[in-house]
């Protein structure tokens, strides 16, 4: 059964082949079930789906006045690439908690990994 | 609505599960470090979108696409995200491509001529202009 509502055409899927396809947008990512698989065997890469609201993720890409379009696939990819950063720095803060004998992973833990992780640099500055 | 790109975050519900997945049990998260995680994904979020749009200009292409975004991850040094965002694009192509052939055989059935000009005027949608379809209530058009 398709769980996925169908809203009306968004932005065509910009494949490879330069193909202008009719494409529906699946409706309120937060809303659809259907793939999302919970526990440990949850990987990122086996859901068609995205955990984060497709329509939040459009509309931050959106504040940038120097994209005009985007393809409904690099919006779901941003979606996909920021889960899997979520992930890579709530394990990489971590580690310092556990230096600190702690299980509770506080703010500056996040700070230290930013400080000594490359792939952070960018976040220096950014945070409240 | 002059909204600043770092006040639009990310539902606390989905990053706290991302998280909590992420992380072994047993272990918590204090609300400022979620709340630091959810900030820092909207950082990312945004220089992503940059990064992937300098390929997509240098390129002279209007729309961004998923391959500018791949491009992008390495650029910022995310070499590590490339396969499982390759993987998961295959999954999501052949999810659309079963909904799009679902629909059209759903449309054949009916009446066939009357939907094939609607079909055809799909046009790219100017991100401005987007009508949103969705039901997010708060999510607001971001004057330029």
């Amino acid at each position: 059964m398709m769980a996925t509502t169908v809203a009306t055409p968004v932005t065509p899927t910009e494949s490879d082949q330069g193909r202008s396809v009719s494409e529906e947008e699946p409706r309120g990512n937060e809303a659809d079930e259907e793939s999302q698989q919970t526990g440990p065997v949850a990987s990122v890469t086996h859901s068609r789906v995205s955990k984060l609201p497709l329509a939040r993720i459009k509309a931050l890409m959106k504040a940038d006045p120097d994209v005009s379009l985007a393809s409904q696939e690099s919006v779901f990819i941003i979606a996909k690439a920021t889960e899997l950063f979520v992930e890579m720095i709530a394990k990489d803060s971590l580690v310092y908690a556990q230096q600190g004998k702690r299980k509770t992973l506080q703010r500056k833990d996040l700070d230290n990994a930013i400080e000594a992780i490359d792939e952070f640099a960018f976040l220096e500055g950014t945070l409240d | 609505m002059a909204e600043r790109p770092e006040d639009l975050n990310l539902p606390n519900a989905v990053i706290t599960r991302i998280i909590k997945e992420a992380l072994p049990d047993g272990v918590n998260v204090s609300k400022e470090a979620r709340r630091a995680i959810s900030q820092a994904a909207s950082v990312f979020v945004l220089y992503a979108t940059s990064c992937a749009n300098n390929f997509a200009m240098k390129a002279k292409r209007k729309t961004l696409n998923a391959a500018d975004v791949l491009a992008a991850m390495e650029e910022m040094e995310f070499e590590r995200f490339l396969e499982p965002l390759r993987e998961a694009l295959e999954v999501y192509k052949k999810g659309k491509k079963e909904v799009s052939d679902q629909k059209r055989k759903e449309k054949e059935k009916k009446e066939t001529d009357n939907d094939k000009s609607r079909e055809e005027e799909d046009d790219e949608e100017r991100m401005e202009e987007e009508p949103e379809a969705e039901n997010d209530a708060e999510e607001e058009e971001v004057e330029n």
